[in-house]
């Protein structure tokens, strides 16, 4: 082991940073017992080197230097310097917060309102839909009374006695106006059974001919029965009879049941 | 200016080396300026000459006075004097980079400090002012054996170990050792003879 003289020979060229690995590490360790003499001596040492920068020709550096490091040294000197600005206990007012929760307020009200004025929208237009609705068959069912009553009051109208084929049972009675068309009525006529509708029909003179079939309908409550056919045959020549039968709902292309009334055409 | 940096205040008042850095802790940029107009000649020649390259050289500088000035506060005054403490870290700072750019990695580990250790300036430091202390230590120099000369020149410009300089000299290991510790002690004499 080295005593301090040993490491004293050492300690000028450890401050040059000249020794090698095996030398400095040993001398390192001597200086971790905390040596004063060596320690002092070291940092002596540590000078005595440093004057060697003198032996070094002395240069001027650029002026572009000395303007970077300027500039960054003002620039941070700047910045460590200048007052923290503190942030505002709320970077938005409370008047824009309030602002900001009226305009939502009134954003949604004006969007339930709009969508509450268009359901009303919708739903008067679906009564002016329904209203229009009824109208057209007001205006039908006046059309349709008005013909009626024309046929009824022409008196170029011929009367039909419908006789049912029940003696007992009501009989009914047609006016047919080839112009404006037939008109077959009765009362107390009872509703047919089942989905079943009364059916008119118009029974050719010519033999093997069938039955021509004609609209469909159904008493009302109070078993009133009106048959109104605008476009009845051309000719009341080419007809022997008109007839009514009970027929399934829709209709039958000919007749399926024995008919409930027949009225001869003369 | 430089010559007023070791001597007491005189009629111009030039604030000493400790005064600029206490300042320096404020972060006063006029006091960094000061300093750097002081003492950037002898920082960047001694760069300069481990280098030997004036833009990587100015690199350096910069390195060196930004850390002066953003860590002022770990060089403490009442240890040692600044401009050996200064240039101790310019020239490791140097070396880190000559070594990085020779890729001679081996000896990163013997590398001091980003920031030097302490400095302490012997008794005989006041003896001489900073102008004529160079010259002094100049004139040694150059009174050395050349291979004393040239062995420490290689150490500490180069950053060449014992063993380095002997293969570079191809001399025996011992008398490199003796070269440059002979060298050094002669410097040291010198100087301490100026008292």
């Amino acid at each position: 082991m080295k005593n301090c003289d040993q490491f004293r020979e050492l300690i000028e060229a450890y401050a040059l940073g000249a020794l090698d690995l095996e030398d400095r590490a040993a001398l390192e360790a001597h200086l971790a017992t905390g040596c004063p003499e060596c320690g002092k001596a070291v940092e002596e040492a540590r000078w005595l080197v440093s004057q060697l920068a003198y032996t070094a020709p002395q240069a001027a550096p650029s002026d572009m230097l000395k303007g970077r490091l300027m500039q960054t040294v003002r620039a941070e000197a700047e910045t460590q310097t200048k007052p923290r600005v503190m942030p505002a206990k709320s970077a938005i007012p409370f008047w824009l917060w309030a602002g900001v929760a009226a305009l939502l307020v009134f954003s949604i009200y004006s969007a339930w309102n709009a969508r509450r004025l268009q359901d009303e929208i919708q739903q008067a237009n679906s009564r002016a839909a329904t209203l229009a609705e009824e109208r057209q068959t007001v205006e039908q069912q006046l059309a349709a009374a008005k013909l009626e009553a024309k046929i009824l009051m022409d008196p170029s109208s011929v009367k039909i006695m419908l006789p049912g084929s029940d003696a007992k049972g009501p009989q009914l009675e047609a006016k047919w106006n080839s112009q404006l068309g037939i008109v077959v009525m009765g009362d107390k006529i009872p509703m047919p059974a089942g989905h079943h509708v009364l059916q008119l029909w118009f029974i050719p003179k010519t033999p093997g001919m069938k039955p021509m079939p004609s609209m469909m309908t159904w008493p009302d409550a109070n078993g009133k029965l009106v048959m109104l056919v605008s476009n009845p045959p051309e000719s009341m020549d080419a007809t022997k009879a008109i007839a009514i039968t009970e027929e399934p709902e829709g209709g039958s292309p000919w007749p399926t049941t024995t008919p409930l009334w027949v009225g001869g055409v003369s | 200016m430089f010559l007023a940096a070791f001597t007491s205040r005189g009629p111009r008042e030039v604030p000493l080396d400790a005064t600029l850095l206490s300042s320096l802790l404020q972060k006063d940029v006029s006091a960094f300026e000061q300093l750097y107009d002081r003492h950037s000649r002898l920082v960047y020649g001694l760069v300069l000459r481990i280098l030997q390259q004036a833009s990587t050289s100015e690199e350096v500088v910069q390195d060196v006075f930004l850390q002066l000035w953003r860590n002022a506060d770990q060089y403490d005054s009442s240890r040692g004097p600044f401009v050996p403490w200064l240039c101790t870290m310019a020239r490791n700072r140097a070396l880190d980079h000559l070594r990085l750019k020779s890729e001679r990695q081996r000896r990163r580990e013997d590398l001091p400090d980003e920031l030097p250790s302490v400095v302490v300036a012997p008794d005989y430091e006041k003896a001489l002012d900073e102008k004529r202390r160079a010259e002094r230590v100049r004139a040694l120099m150059a009174s050395l054996s050349p291979q004393q000369k040239k062995a420490i020149e290689l150490a500490y410009f180069e950053g060449l170990s014992h063993s380095e300089i002997a293969a570079t000299l191809k001399e025996p290991l011992g008398t490199v050792k003796s070269w440059i510790r002979n060298g050094l002690l002669r410097l040291k004499e010198g100087l301490q003879a100026t008292t």
